[in-house]
């Protein structure tokens, strides 16, 4: 029934010449429906469990696009008769097994030529992405408690992920994983801890997304993938974070700790700066002591801690003289003079900073230095700019001074000339 | 000394300078205890002075166009020795001028001393008190910064509300449908060269009056005039005027050297409109009566409204020297008298009150 459905809609698209370039609708595609008897019954229904996909169906991408509720559950939806309608003989299924939902949503979705008739750049490959994921690998084993399609997009009320209110949207994704993944007894059955996402929400990841509302912050899927979920393994973990921190990453490959972390089993940027919680990267955590990152692996007096004392005592001394030119061209711009071009060479000083800062991944001493340098030239010149600008703030002072006297001086004239005249 | 004595008998001869001297070596200020309003109108026009100097100045540098203009003005104020200096005093000078203009027309307003045969007198220092105003909205737009720039759009939006000619003002006044350099170049032609005009021959008349008809003295204070000896115009007043002047200046030169006007930043004609958009201190009053007006009042527009009140109230002081019968005898009318309190009070009030966020 479906397919006569949908060979019939398309016959009247292509007779209506409207759409002649758009491929056929596959086999068991489902198709548009002109009458629909599905809403109207379901919406009057008492049962709240059966009203509610009516109520979320005018929300819904696809009913949008005009594919009703038989397009996924079958059935005839011409027919007010429920029996008639609901005929299992016509192919309706009431509630899907999870086991059959990746592959329901999958006859539309995985199929390109069909797909390109709603969204010419719409992926098609999620499900065979969700096979190769933790979910999907565990499904096809059996299991029915792991995450199917409308686990995360919902089942009725189907929202495109550009949706803001759509689950998946990146705002909104971290609270839909947490569904699963912050149930700590579920996740422990699968050698999970269940505090991954608790710990993700002290992260500078999930600060920028939040706070700064910057929705090219990274969230869950863009580090595991999203219908390929799976957590990335030691080898691609510098891959993964590279992906949006690439200079660090370079720099880290030419650095001697690509090799050494192989040769330990070591997971490159996490050791590091850990996986879920990532704090703001502070310049006080190069080093050997307690709550030093390189005291895991390197010990006071070997070449790596020396190598460590010196790169941080670099970059103390290029972020002491930034702070304190700073100030300083702060305080001649509270005194009212323009600093524009300070300004600029603070910028400038603040670059070679945040480049320093990613050169630390060579652990190359040299290649710190040689930004902590260009950091304090370009402070020494700003500092120079605001010592001219001090002393010309002396210089007006001074000659207000000099000519409020001699203003004083004639009006004491004046007045005193005034005073003989008028005696 | 007798070259100069031999000048002066040259032009006495060929203008017959004679009666001039005699009516400068008559010429008096009544003295009372109000004489110190008298000093105001001097002081107004000693800013008017500096302004016309500081600009001619400002003129070697500025370029008008919205390409240009932020960058000249940072330029002067960087670069050219003492651009610093002439561009804050500049600044601040416009402002005092405004202040003292205020306080000029309040204690003229107080004095009575715009009744008849006054009349024009009044008229022409109201029309100038406008065009000072005209000095500053048009100046404002010069430097082409962020605040300036969206100060304007609020500012030029107004005149659309005006029944059937607003939307032609509003391009007449632009340049176009928005604010663009083709407004910075018209603002800066009405700046420098049609109100400074208009503002000369005004002034000209202005002071034509004042010499012809001499100080007004309120009847009140008449008494005290009449047993008090007068001061002499030449030398005694102006020397005193010459007092008050020197003090100016020194408020200007320590305005510029402690409070440097600022510059902001460019104006970026796609960006979102600042936060916290004020029209220069004198048009506070204005701007912040329309803001608390509501949309719509009695089914007309609440700008229109309360731009329609500030046109006609604007009708009413222009007019007082004829509404104010009781004035041309010198028996004000305590009602007259009680308008200018209330419009004082409300012009202050609001001022202040929006200077102190009471609006947000």
């Amino acid at each position: 029934m479906t397919r006569q459905l949908a060979n019939a809609t398309l016959a009247i698209l292509l007779a209506a010449g409207a759409r002649a370039a758009v491929p056929p609708a596959p086999a068991g595609a489902p198709g548009k429906h002109a009458d629909d008897s599905c809403i109207g019954c379901h919406a009057k229904l008492d049962d709240v469990r059966l009203r509610k996909p009516a109520e979320l169906a005018t929300a819904d991408i696809h009913h949008a696009q005009g594919i009703s509720c038989a397009g996924c559950h079958g059935g005839d939806p011409t027919s007010g008769d429920p029996t008639v309608a609901m005929d299992p003989r016509k192919g309706f299924v009431g509630k899907f097994a999870p086991r059959a939902i990746p592959e329901m949503c999958g006859s539309c979705h995985s199929n390109a030529a069909y797909m390109l008739r709603y969204a010419p750049n719409i992926p098609t490959d999620q499900l065979s992405q969700y096979r190769t994921s933790k979910h999907g690998l565990a499904l096809a084993k059996g299991a029915t408690d792991v995450a199917v399609c409308s686990s995360c997009h919902g089942a009725h009320g189907v929202r495109p992920p550009s949706d803001a209110r759509s689950p998946v949207y990146p705002t909104r994704v971290v609270d839909t994983c947490a569904r699963c993944h912050a149930d700590v007894a579920l996740m422990n059955r699968y050698g999970i801890k269940g505090n991954e996402v608790e710990e993700y929400k002290k992260s500078v990841h999930y600060a920028a997304l939040t706070e700064k509302n910057d929705l090219s912050a990274p969230t869950c899927k863009s580090c595991h993938g999203a219908h390929g979920a799976t957590p990335p393994g030691v080898d691609s973990v510098a891959n993964v974070c590279g992906t949006c921190h690439v200079f660090q990453l370079e720099r880290f490959d030419l650095s001697p700790h690509k090799d050494a972390f192989t040769a330990m089993d070591q997971p490159a940027c996490e050791a590091c700066h850990s996986n879920h919680a990532i704090g703001h990267p502070q310049d006080s955590w190069i080093g050997v002591a307690d709550k030093q990152v390189c005291g895991a692996c390197h010990s006071a007096g070997d070449a790596g801690a020396v190598a460590a004392a010196t790169i941080s005592g670099a970059l103390s001394k290029a972020a002491a003289s930034e702070a304190a030119v700073r100030e300083r061209v702060g305080r001649v711009k509270r005194a009212g003079m323009l600093m524009d071009a300070a300004d600029i060479k603070l910028e400038e000083a603040h670059q070679s900073y945040v480049m320093a800062e990613v050169e630390i991944h060579t652990v190359t001493v040299a290649r710190v230095e040689k930004q902590t340098q260009a950091v304090l030239a370009a402070t020494s010149a700003a500092d120079k700019d605001a010592a001219a600008a001090e002393a010309e703030i002396r210089f007006r002072r001074t000659g207000l001074f000099v000519s409020l006297a001699v203003i004083a001086v004639a009006m004491v004239t004046l007045a005193l000339k005034i005073r003989s005249m008028e005696r | 000394m007798r070259a100069l004595d031999k000048l002066w008998q040259a032009l006495d001869q060929r203008l017959e300078l004679d009666p001039i001297v005699e009516f400068v070596a008559h010429k008096v200020v009544p003295r009372h205890r109000h004489s110190w309003a008298y000093y105001f109108g001097g002081f107004t026009m000693f800013f008017f002075f500096v302004q016309v100097a500081t600009g001619i100045l400002l003129l070697l540098y500025y370029r008008p166009t919205a390409e240009a203009a932020f960058e000249s003005v940072q330029f002067i104020v960087t670069r050219v020795p003492f651009g610093w200096l002439v561009r804050s005093v500049h600044s601040w000078s416009a402002n005092l001028m405004i202040l003292s203009a205020f306080a000029h027309m309040f204690s003229v307003y107080f004095m009575g001393s715009y009744a008849k045969p006054r009349e024009l007198t009044w008229w022409s220092g109201f029309a100038l008190l406008g065009l000072a105003m005209g000095f500053g909205f048009s100046g404002y737009l010069l430097p082409w910064n962020q605040l300036s720039f969206f100060a304007t759009q609020v500012g030029t939006d107004m005149v659309s509300k005006v029944p059937f000619a607003g939307a032609w003002l509003l391009k007449f006044l632009r340049g176009g449908n928005e604010v663009t350099g083709a407004t910075l170049t018209r603002f800066f032609g009405f700046h420098v060269a049609v109100l400074p005009m208009l503002t000369a021959l005004l002034l000209a008349g202005h002071l034509a009056f004042i010499q012809r008809q001499g100080m007004h003295v309120p009847a009140s204070l008449e008494e005290e005039a009449k047993k008090r000896k007068p001061i002499r115009f030449v030398p005694n007043f102006m020397l005193r005027e010459g007092v008050v002047w020197l003090l100016g200046l020194a408020a200007l030169a320590a305005l510029a050297a402690f409070f440097p006007w600022e510059l902001g930043i460019k104006a970026d004609p796609f960006s979102s409109a600042p936060a916290g958009i004020k029209p220069e201190w004198y048009f506070l009053f204005m701007f912040e009566t329309l803001k608390l007006l509501p949309a719509h009042l009695l089914g007309i527009e609440g700008e229109l409204l309360g731009l329609g009140a500030f046109a006609l109230g604007g009708l009413v002081w222009f007019l007082v020297p004829v509404l104010d019968r009781g004035g041309r005898v010198g028996r004000r009318s305590r009602a007259f008298l009680a308008l200018g309190w209330v419009v004082l009070a409300y012009i202050v009030g609001f001022t202040f009150a929006s200077f102190a966020g009471v609006f947000k």
